[in-house]
């Protein structure tokens, strides 16, 4: 995969973290934590495992972490565990329905989020955040999904 | 059976990536290692949304100052439009009294001249300018909106003089046949002859054939010359154009030349004494 196509997925990861950061404040009001930058980068790896591998994703995750994270490597660790998982199961999310993946990915950007607050944030640490959080991100990951997959098509027809 | 599918990265790279991050994010969490790393990224960070922030609000500065400007060139269009409206009409309205002024000297200088105020006034149609500038007919046409009753031959005055007679009147205009006109006649005086005088086809110019010696009319060229009322049509003594020329037609016999006092290409308005008064 060629630099430019690095540059356009951690474009994108950094667009949904952008996203986080702009409506968190606002949706935290009624408990509920958005994670589209995460789902976004879950997303490219669950679509091109054989093209993003540990590298990748420990860059990706430093630049997060440099521009939107309080602390350095975070988002490193999250993102090469999330890749090996992927990586290790890929060929069967293929052959899961969209409810399954939709509470896989979910459930593992509430780990994220979870491990987020007890690291960064433990007064703030909700169940009800958690609960709620992860009933909207299963609802969004369909969204992320049909709207990455089109911009992939459209972008990555070649690949 | 396999357990797990093939994954495309070594566990090891994964393994490494791992502790890795674990290291950094114990040391920054520990000890803020990284703090004035993520200290220069945020404020590059920051610089880049102040001045994202400043190009936005440049271009909408610019893009309300062209809508602005836009709005004031509209104004200002509208201004001048009305600018150019009232001075039209201030100049119609100064033209128009102008007018009135004129009329009402001309009114004044008929009521002098005639002694009478009975004098309908009227403005002019047209001229035949064609004719008048080269050849023998001489005519003007009146507007006459209120159908004033004009006789035949009544005279018409301009200026401070007449200037010829009606010779028809057609819906609501009156035509005038100008004394320089060939077929006009009018009977003039000076203070040496008395005479018929008429157009002699050019502007402003009739003439008088006397059956006298040249020599004794060399020095009256300037003399006024009065309408002598003998045709009775028009009042006596009133000065009419003075001597031009003296040109000798045969041994007793010369032709004088009468340049005319009024100008009808100068003149708007016209004076006629009413049909009632003229009768009297």
């Amino acid at each position: 995969m060629k630099f430019s196509h690095h540059l356009i997925v951690l474009s994108t990861i950094i667009l949904g973290f952008w996203i986080d950061d702009s409506l968190n404040p606002l949706t935290l009001k009624i408990f509920l934590e958005l994670n589209f930058g995460f789902l976004i980068f879950s997303y490219w790896v669950f679509a091109m495992p054989e093209k993003l591998h540990s590298s990748a994703a420990l860059f990706y995750g430093l630049v997060i972490d440099l521009f939107f994270s309080n602390v350095i490597g975070f988002n490193m660790l999250f993102f090469i565990a999330t890749s090996y998982i992927i990586h290790l199961y890929v060929f069967r999310f293929r052959i899961f329905s969209y409810f399954q993946l939709s509470v896989f990915f979910s459930g593992a950007s509430i780990f994220y989020i979870a491990c987020k607050y007890l690291l960064l944030s433990p007064y703030n640490y909700s169940y009800v955040v958690l609960i709620i959080s992860f009933l909207i991100n299963a609802a969004l990951w369909i969204g992320v999904y049909f709207t990455m997959r089109a911009f992939r098509r459209s972008i990555f027809s070649n690949l | 059976m396999a357990r797990s599918t093939p994954t495309y990265t070594p566990v090891r790279n994964y393994a490494i990536g791992f502790f890795l991050s674990a290291c950094l994010l114990f040391t920054d969490i520990s000890y803020g290692t990284f703090a004035q790393l993520r200290g220069f990224f945020h404020s590059s960070a920051l610089y880049a949304q102040i001045i994202s922030d400043g190009m936005f609000e440049n271009i909408g500065n610019a893009f309300s100052s062209f809508q602005k400007n836009k709005f004031l060139l509209q104004e200002n269009k509208e201004l001048r439009d009305q600018i150019l409206r009232i001075r039209t009409q201030d100049f119609i309205e100064r033209k128009d009294n102008q007018e009135k002024i004129q009329i009402i000297d001309f009114y004044k200088t008929l009521i002098g001249k005639l002694k009478n105020d009975d004098i309908d006034i009227f403005k002019i149609a047209s001229i035949d300018l064609r004719n008048y500038l080269c050849c023998s007919t001489h005519k003007i046409f009146l507007h006459n909106p209120n159908h004033v009753q004009a006789g035949e031959n009544t005279p018409v005055f301009a200026g401070n003089s007449f200037i010829g007679q009606i010779k028809n009147t057609y819906m609501s205009f009156i035509e005038v046949i100008l004394f320089s006109d060939i077929t006009h006649v009018l009977p003039v005086r000076s203070d040496l002859f008395y005479c018929d005088a008429r157009g002699l086809g050019k502007p402003m110019l009739i003439s008088c054939h006397l059956d006298k010696n040249n020599d004794t009319f060399n020095n009256q060229i300037g003399d006024i010359v009065y309408t002598s009322g003998l045709g009775g049509i028009f009042l006596k003594d009133i000065e009419i154009g003075f001597i031009s020329d003296i040109n000798r037609i045969s041994i007793n016999e010369i032709e004088v030349v009468i340049t005319l006092k009024t100008n009808p290409l100068e003149e708007t308005f016209y004076g006629i004494m009413s049909k009632k008064t003229d009768e009297i």
